[in-house]
């Protein structure tokens, strides 16, 4: 019987995605032939609306960007009109930023973690991962009176202190999530449900990671040893060298891996941080009008690379700032991932390369030849993890 | 990185500086894009990590960002306004793919080679010939038509 071709769009209203994105996959039998990505649904015009704010404004402008990265964006955004204006935040300002961006890494990956356990049908991962996770956000309130854009950089510096108090914390929760990592660590090298969806799936070879210019823990996971924090040492990253987590795979399970020894990296730097916090001021200052002039700023966003282009004419508003986030350069991995792998696959394929979670709705459209067929993006997953449970019954059998 | 691509680039190469430390910018013509892309495929670790389009005010300039480690590499390419043309990196760089067609639609560049029929960004129904990056683009004729 010749495999019936057809193609299934998922989205706008996506599933796994913080950001809507649609994406139309040709399958024939159970395997994707072909693979279509639209964005821009959450396209707000952010680029052309900083040149219409003034200096200070955009830096809590572009920390919206992300909801999850927020702090990344404002850091790259500061370090660059520093740059520009020829201004240096003192280092205890340099350290916190350094800091809170370990933090930040750990509470977005822990979301990753349990996102991905939940689209490979691992619900119990997904609430532990999460559970952990709150106990991030509440140390990242803690510190700088916000969950989520917690403003903690300001042009010329940060905005919140370390006390003692916030050390004491801090370093209390990092030693209880450092056990619970090592315990994932080995769930995700032993446990054979899981094994199942991320061993060998979605493979990206060393060569296609370097050729589609993927970034952040999707390269590294394919052995291209690449991280700002060590190549091009920004805030205060040149005193707290980091170790690169690379693993040679390049498969699901190998993006698990990094992922989560990158916490623990993160959990080395967060305590030798604090331990090394240099004393001084939080804020250098700043003029309103920036000098005329450009300049080039990038970071190491949990997702990967974040690029930052801003340019300035010599007023108190930016001529162009220009964004290329992690999640752009990785999305082409997606669509080249997706073609010869199962359907079942696609949700922990997406999933792989942490595309900005932070779901509400889900809906698949399948168009039958036999006539329109709508099922959830629930069903979808559903249907993927079924496809396992059938093989690993029929393995068994 | 950047020595060797100085090297690679010098006949191209229209005018460069270097604005920062760890920077080096090269201006070349459109229609030498291709071969010094081409020539740059050779330097180890170098990728492509940004596109910007900007409007100068009196042209278009597209910046293409190359880097490798803390170093970065830029190629500006000048455009006129009534003819912005630039030939497709795609056929070298696949990865320039979703940037060019950022730059078609943002700044209404004409990406020659580049198979992109459908928009990635902006809406459907978003206006033709309005390019939200350019700086005299109408912006307020959208709020007229919600208003509607």
């Amino acid at each position: 019987m010749t495999a019936e071709r057809f193609i299934v769009p998922i989205g706008p209203q996506h599933p796994a995605l913080k950001e809507p994105g649609h994406f139309e996959f040709t399958v024939e039998g159970e395997t994707v032939t072909d693979a279509r990505v639209r964005l821009g649904y959450a396209h707000r015009g952010i680029e052309k609306a900083t040149e219409s704010r003034s200096w200070t404004q955009n830096a809590y402008l572009l920390e919206r960007i992300c909801g999850i990265c927020s702090h990344v964006h404002a850091l790259a955004y500061c370090l660059g009109v520093e740059k520009l204006a020829g201004v240096e935040a003192p280092p205890r300002a340099q350290v916190i930023r350094a800091l809170v961006s370990e933090l930040e890494r750990m509470h977005s990956h822990l979301l990753w973690l349990g996102v991905a356990a939940h689209e490979a049908g691992f619900d119990t991962l997904f609430m532990y991962a999460w559970r952990d996770r709150e106990q991030v956000m509440q140390a990242l309130e803690n510190l700088t009176g916000n969950r989520v854009n917690y403003s903690a950089n300001v042009l010329g510096g940060v905005k919140c202190d370390v006390t003692d108090d916030h050390r004491r914390q801090i370093m209390k929760m990092i030693k209880s999530l450092s056990d619970r990592i090592d315990h994932y660590l080995s769930v995700v090298e032993s446990d054979r449900a899981l094994l199942q969806r991320t061993h060998g799936v979605g493979t990206l070879t060393h060569e296609q990671a370097e050729s589609l210019g993927v970034t952040g823990p999707v390269a590294r996971s394919a052995g291209v040893t690449q991280d700002l924090r060590r190549d091009a040492p920004y805030a205060a990253y040149a005193d707290f060298p980091v170790r690169v987590m690379v693993a040679q795979s390049g498969d699901l399970k190998a993006r698990f891996l990094v992922r989560l020894n990158e916490m623990l990296e993160s959990i080395r730097l967060i305590a030798l941080m604090l331990d090394h916090l240099p004393a001084g001021d939080l804020e250098a200052r700043m003029p309103r009008k920036i000098k005329a002039g450009e300049t080039i700023s990038r970071v190491e966003a949990p997702r990967g690379e974040l690029f930052y282009y801003i340019k300035s004419a010599g007023g108190d508003m930016p001529e162009r700032v220009k964004v290329r986030t992690p999640t752009l350069a990785n999305m082409a991995s997606v669509i080249v991932l997706s073609v010869g792998h199962q359907l079942a696959d696609i949700p922990m394929i997406l999933a792989g390369i942490d595309p900005c979670f932070s779901c509400n709705d889900r809906m698949v459209t399948a168009i039958t030849p036999q006539g329109n067929q709508v099922l959830t993006w629930a069903q979808v997953r559903q249907y993927g993890i079924d496809f396992y449970k059938r093989q690993a019954e029929r393995a068994g059998s | 990185m950047l020595t060797q691509a100085h090297e690679l680039l010098s006949a191209w190469a229209q005018a460069e500086r270097t604005p920062e430390t760890h920077r080096l910018d090269l201006v070349i013509g459109a229609d030498a894009l291709i071969d010094a892309v081409r020539a740059l495929k050779t330097v180890r670790s170098l990728y492509l990590s940004a596109i910007t389009g900007t409007d100068t005010g009196s042209g278009l300039e597209i910046l293409y960002h190359f880097c490798a480690g803390a170093e970065v590499l830029t190629l500006r390419v000048g455009l006129p306004y009534d003819t912005p043309r630039i030939p497709s990196l795609c056929g070298v760089m696949p990865v320039a793919r979703l940037y060019e067609i950022e730059l078609k639609e943002m700044l209404g560049v004409d990406v020659l080679g580049l198979n992109a029929h459908d928009r990635l960004f902006l809406p459907d129904d978003w206006p033709q010939g309005l390019f939200p990056l350019r700086k005299d683009a109408a912006l307020d004729t959208l709020n007229d038509k919600e208003s509607d």
